[in-house]
């Protein structure tokens, strides 16, 4: 109790470890839904790879002498970096796997091992940015300034505004395509705009908490809340839920036990996963059980 | 009776105008043109059975009346009421739906008021009594807090067409409400449909295999056969001699 105490004091000395967990916690589950729901599921392991790539070849540029060294645009670049590959990116898997051809999970498996490959060849070229960047790769929520809190927090303002406001627009498109364009909604534009969510999303909670912890995020929660949603209301909320409580009880372990931050929130979340499985199995049985006995439903 | 279908019912009253028009339309996927020249009119308040066997082209003409396909050639004309953009109600097949998305009825059913609310402004609370009053026509309130993935067939077949007519619609078109559900609750879906016909006037177009629910319910035919359209009165078109004819065709 003193120790978590300790952790959410505004005076914590890592308390903005603490914040960017809870903020990727609460925010990443909410995009994460749409790449369920989608059965993107594949995309959501490649992305934030991919972006962790474009940060370190927009890392790699300054080591190359192409631009010159900015310590205070740094995370600016880095973000720029992680769009930049991250929503064409986007893009093109999406329509690999609208079109279905070959094997799309082969391709996607292709993906992800050049841009882990590309990312660990272009932080060699890159002696300055290595040990930061190994940091992020590797999950370690340390080292996070006030002006990067700053940056999160406005962008996942951002994001979560658009995905409520927008999220009938979002839901008609996702789920029954054909309607949404009998209803004359520009089906390409909010595409468009819900795949530029999910990848300034990603970029942003790749560079705050590297690709392992953001694709940790992405998915678990939602999954975990798939298990028991009723409705997309209570399966956006209770993903995003899932999330935060996490990321704060995942940096608690990892402070009182001394291990890595973002590591201990993934296999936490992954246990939450699996309770929540079981639970929802020992729900089903005991559900089924009275059911044998009642006539069918009517049609 | 939907309340709130008064107005829309003195309007289709008047059944000699035209609702639809399609004018030497070619459909198809790409450069495979499917029916190379449709010629055909719709007039409102009729209700149309759309048949033909696998892959002649029913879904195809279907879709590119509603958007979803560009014709490869041709006009469609979809003809404005008191100087308004026509409304299409549309009901796919239950198969197209994905079951992972944990909707409830309700939700499936507040999708078809999405095109009168603007992007960025919530549902009001008159929508959502219109969603609540198209379940209950359709039978299916007692669902509307149902995952909309766990229902039956016939189930979500009600709840499909409490969307559609949630549109609020100037023709309702059907893509093949009756496959794959059972004797009882095709019978239950088509009695529906007769009275959403009866009662409303509504011009309904219905993609079908099924010879037997087409002649039953719908007023008028039309039959596509190797690219070619046929289009006429049931009575006229779906005499046991012309069936016979048109099969033996289909076999050949």
């Amino acid at each position: 109790m003193e120790t978590l105490r300790e952790i959410l004091s505004p005076h914590f000395l890592l308390r903005n470890s603490v914040y960017i967990s809870l903020l990727v916690g609460l925010v990443c589950p909410l995009i994460g839904v749409y790449l369920v729901l989608r059965r993107l599921i594949f995309m959501g392991v490649a992305l934030p790879q991919i972006s962790s790539c474009g940060i370190a070849f927009a890392f790699a540029l300054q080591a190359w002498g192409v631009l010159a060294h900015l310590h205070a645009g740094e995370h600016a670049l880095a973000f720029l970096g992680a769009t930049l590959f991250t929503i064409p990116a986007i893009i093109f898997l999406s329509l690999l796997v609208r079109r279905g051809r070959g094997s799309v999970e082969a391709r996607l498996g292709t993906i992800y091992a050049l841009a882990g490959a590309w990312s660990v060849l272009l932080l060699t070229t890159n002696p300055s940015g290595e040990l930061g960047l190994l940091d992020v790769l590797k999950g370690e929520i340390v080292a996070i300034s006030d002006a990067d809190i700053g940056w999160t927090a406005a962008t996942f303002c951002a994001v979560i505004l658009l995905i409520f406001a927008f999220a009938k627009e979002f839901l008609l498109v996702s789920f029954d395509r054909e309607m949404a364009v009998s209803l004359q909604k520009n089906v390409i534009l909010w595409d468009a705009l819900l795949f530029l969510l999910i990848g300034v999303t990603i970029s942003m909670a790749v560079l705050s908490v590297g690709p392992l912890v953001a694709f940790g995020f992405l998915l678990i929660p939602p999954l975990t809340a798939h298990l028991f949603a009723r409705n997309m209301r209570q399966f956006a909320l209770a993903a995003s839920g899932i999330g935060g409580v996490s990321a704060v009880a995942g940096f608690y372990i990892a402070y009182r036990w001394d291990y890595p931050v973002g590591p201990t929130d993934v296999a936490l979340l992954g246990m939450i996963y699996g309770l929540a499985f079981l639970v929802q199995k020992v729900v089903a049985l005991v559900k089924a059980k009275p059911a044998d006995t009642v006539t069918p439903s009517t049609v | 009776m939907i309340q709130l279908e008064t107005q829309q019912l003195e309007r289709i009253k008047v059944t000699n105008e035209l609702a639809l028009s399609l004018e030497h339309v070619a459909v198809g996927y790409g450069r495979h043109v499917v029916l190379p020249d449709v010629n055909l009119s719709l007039q409102r308040g009729s209700f149309t059975g759309l048949l033909g066997a696998n892959g002649s082209g029913k879904s195809t003409i279907l879709k590119t009346v509603l958007g979803i396909l560009p014709p490869l050639s041709g006009r469609i004309v979809l003809h404005p009421v008191a100087g308004r953009s026509l409304v299409l109600g549309y009901m796919p097949q239950r198969e197209s739906l994905d079951p992972i998305y944990p909707l409830s009825s309700f939700e499936v059913v507040l999708m078809g008021v999405c095109g009168r609310v603007r992007p960025g402004f919530r549902i009001g609370g008159d929508e959502k009594d219109w969603a609540h009053q198209c379940l209950r026509e359709t039978g299916a309130d007692q669902l509307s807090r149902k995952l909309f993935s766990e229902l039956s067939g016939g189930q979500k077949q009600r709840v499909l067409m409490a969307r559609a007519l949630a549109t609020k619609p100037d023709i309702l078109l059907l893509d093949e409400p009756t496959a794959g559900i059972d004797a009882a609750a095709t019978k239950a879906i088509m009695e529906l449909l007769e009275k959403i016909y009866e009662t409303q006037r509504q011009t309904i177009v219905m993609v079908s295999h099924d010879l037997t629910t087409v002649r039953e319910h719908a007023k008028g035919v039309i039959w596509l056969h190797e690219g070619r359209v046929l289009h006429g009165a049931v009575n006229e078109l779906l005499t046991l001699d012309k069936i016979q004819e048109l099969l033996d065709l289909e076999l050949r």
